[in-house]
């Protein structure tokens, strides 16, 4: 087999790497200042309750210093973010009405041929707004709720009082506050007591504006009993300027409720990825985490479950693939406030070409927490000698009567394992790419099948190249 | 007072755990005796064994050069009163081929901050470390072991073995770290630790870093209480809980007091962790 040596990220970005000319309409001044903060909350057309909101944050943002542990991300200046960019045209409920180069965009990426194969809704955000929200008439029939952020703040504005970053709210760090002051866009999902939705929802994000930073909010509340299944992605060409993408989850799982939130992110490798994601779990709850990362320059990614209810649940599994020029620091966080609460996190993390990848997770059992019970599996697999893996996890338990196990291995590929695959003859890169793929088993299983493939075409992308 | 620092987390998390920093008591930073210093030399192809009970001082430094071929045997048994607080750094340098076996036992003071840092910079060096620690009452336990990875084919190996009772609180940093080029390098890391009573606060950190691909690393912390069927069937034959709990606990301490060459010393930590279990609030 012919040897093949160019160098992955040039090829397999092709697809996300297509820029747009940038037609936005209106875009805020560089940087972050109150007049800004009020400009884009004028566009927005803001409540006022909503513009204070905006305004303490930021002013907790510029209290709040940079945290002194993570990934280095002195790069990140936001004197030069633009923090808000509205693409050209409306919002449309229906694709043909989404302007041409936006719509090809996501042509490009297959959403709206997933939204007719596979998803009950579809969401699509181009820069600061979406531009796109669809949902099907049997799931607004039942009083499923699926649109986007702004609209949730005039049309649903009392749901989105109550909990509108209530999980993570601005002073928890400075990213955090940044985002309670600048946010745009984004989803919001309503799903009524005992309705359960079968096929899953999706939005997507994608960034087009250099030197901009996106920052949506997505907001998921299932009641009692309910069901669902969401997945976002996110992409965004490369620019030789650093993008910022600090966007905020909060998921309210409610009694008995299910929800599974699943993300392959493939962000440019110019991204710096701070993004806080979060859930609160009611008794019986469950909440269940798929998340890929595969792209950006830097993230910081944990997303962290709030077992408030007896019984509650959590299941976490993840993929992380740092290439070239990638610091990537993942894992999760669980805090069990409740009798016979349960949390099973798996992860799995690669390092190649020099990229970085860390396992970073707490597990905190509180005292009131008896019966806790915890798994933590984390394997990191390096491919070459440039490349680094760490992994940093923190268990603090506060009750005797628990069940904590945690096991993390980190190696390379066995020499063992090449030459028998290759005596029987399977060329090496492939029997390279066999293991890697049998490696992120784990995750793929939980992927619905579309993504589970694309995360397969990924890693072979990423792998072919590599060797020789 | 400013607060003096004693020892850092290799890379430090979240701030809300608590666990990047560990500060010294105050008691100590103002202590009237000086730090007693103890120092090492293992020379190329000898052997050396130094068993250190420490009853009275309350910081301890220890400095260790192990030379090519050489081998330590350093044993560490913290046994000060109950209402004093202490720390104990130990600092070892294993060159090629040299072996280091370290073997602590946290079992007195109010207060224990511990560091033991041995870096594997010699091709072929070894470290096997295995420590326990009793914490009961208002005991608070503070651990810091890091073992860096710098040679060829090292092996590091690090057991730690711990039972919290009443309201003591324990932190233990357990890491591992492959530096570039420490090819052909292993290293397994366990920390197994029983919890007696609600009201404990038990923290584990380990920590595995690699910048080196060619090397196999794994580690695994076990935390709970003890188990109710191993516990039944104890008491079933006859014996009552403390009882069974001190056997399962002693069982527990084994591995590592085993290695303590001194018997009188091995029966004093067992009398004493027997006799702490008996008087257990619980």
């Amino acid at each position: 087999m012919e040897q093949q040596k160019t160098f992955v990220e040039d090829i397999e970005r092709t697809l996300y790497d297509i820029r747009n000319e940038d037609h936005s309409v209106y875009k805020t001044e560089r940087g972050l200042t109150e007049e800004i903060i009020r400009d884009i909350s004028r566009q927005k057309k803001d409540p006022a309750w909503m513009l204070d909101f905006r305004l303490q944050s930021l002013e907790k943002y510029y209290r709040i210093p940079l945290p002194v542990w993570g990934p280095d991300i002195s790069e990140l200046n936001m004197d030069d973010i633009v923090t808000y960019v509205r693409p050209g045209g409306k919002m449309a409920g229906n694709w043909q009405e989404v302007p041409e180069e936006i719509k090809a965009t996501f042509d490009r990426l297959g959403i709206p041929e997933a939204e007719r194969t596979s998803l009950s809704g579809v969401g699509a955000q181009y820069d600061s707004e979406v531009v796109y929200h669809r949902v099907q008439k049997e799931l607004s029939d039942q009083g499923v709720i699926y649109t986007d952020f702004e609209t949730a703040v005039h049309e649903y504005e009392d749901i989105v009082k109550e909990y509108f970053m209530k999980l993570v709210p601005p002073k928890d760090h400075k990213f955090a506050a940044l985002h309670g002051a600048v946010w745009s866009g984004g989803s919001f999902v309503y799903v009524p007591e005992g309705v359960h939705v079968d096929i899953p929802l999706q939005s997507y994000f994608r960034l087009n504006a250099a030197g901009a930073g996106q920052f949506e909010h997505t907001l998921i509340i299932c009641e009692k009993n309910s069901s669902l299944h969401f997945i976002e992605g996110c992409s965004a060409p490369r620019y030789n300027v650093t993008n910022l993408h600090a966007g905020c989850v909060e998921l309210y799982v409610k009694e008995g409720a299910r929800l599974r939130y699943s993300t392959i992110e493939n962000w440019s490798r110019n991204m710096m990825n701070l993004n806080t994601k979060r859930a609160l779990v009611e008794k019986d709850g469950l909440i269940e985490w798929v998340s890929g990362s595969f792209g950006s320059h830097v993230s910081c990614l944990y997303p962290s479950s709030i077992l408030h209810g007896e019984n509650a649940r959590c299941e976490f599994t993840g993929v992380t693939f740092a290439s070239r020029g990638q610091d990537l620091d993942t894992g999760a966080t669980v805090v069990m406030l409740a009798p016979n609460t349960s949390a099973n996190i798996n992860t799995r993390t690669i390092s190649k070409s020099g990229g970085a990848a860390t396992y970073r997770s707490a597990v905190k059992v509180t005292p009131g927490a008896k019966g806790a019970k915890c798994l933590v599996n984390c394997e990191s697999l390096l491919l070459d000698e440039k490349s680094r893996s760490d992994t940093l996890p923190v268990m603090d338990i506060e009750t005797d009567d628990v069940e904590i196990g945690h096991e993390a291995k980190i190696g390379r590929i066995s020499d063992e394992a090449i030459f028998y695959l290759t005596s029987r003859g399977i060329a090496e890169e492939e029997a390279q790419a066999m293991i890697v793929r049998g490696f992120v088993e784990p995750v793929a299983k939980a992927l619905p099948l579309e993504y589970a493939v694309e995360m397969n075409n990924l890693i072979n992308l990423e792998l072919v190249g590599s060797m020789g | 007072m400013e607060k003096e620092l004693f020892s850092t987390l290799p890379v430090p998390t979240w701030r809300w755990l608590g666990v990047n920093e560990a500060y010294l008591p105050e008691e100590l930073q103002t202590l009237p005796t000086p730090v007693r210093k103890i120092q090492i030399d293992v020379p190329a192809g000898q052997h050396v064994t130094q068993v250190i009970a420490n009853r009275t001082e309350q910081r301890t430094e220890i400095t260790a050069h192990v030379a090519e071929g050489g081998s330590l045997q350093l044993v560490q048994l913290q046994l000060l009163p109950s209402d004093k607080a202490g720390t104990c750094s130990v600092a070892v340098t294993a060159e090629k081929d040299a072996q280091v076996y370290y073997t602590g036992a946290e079992i007195g003071a109010s207060r224990v901050l511990a560091q033991v840092k041995i870096d594997l910079a010699g091709d072929n060096s070894k470290a096997d470390v295995a420590a326990l620690y009793f914490g009961d009452g208002t005991r608070s336990i503070d651990l810091n072991y890091v073992i860096t990875q710098t040679g060829k084919k090292t092996e590091a190996n690090m057991q730690v073995r711990g039972a919290l009772q009443d309201s003591a609180a324990k932190i233990f940093r357990g890491t591992l770290d492959f530096k570039a080029g420490s090819k052909g390098s292993t290293g397994r890391e366990k920390e197994e630790v029983v919890l007696l009573n609600e009201g404990i606060r038990n923290r584990s950190v380990p920590l595995m870093l690699s910048a080196e691909e060619d090397v196999n690393g794994q580690h695994a912390v076990s935390a709970g209480r003890l188990d109710n069927s191993r516990l039944f069937y104890l008491m079933s034959r006859g014996l009552d809980e403390k009882e069974a709990r001190k056997l399962v606990v002693g069982a527990l301490f084994a591995t590592v007091l085993e290695r303590v060459p001194d018997a009188d010393l091995r029966e004093e930590i067992s009398r004493e962790v027997e006799e702490r279990i008996e008087h257990g609030q619980r």
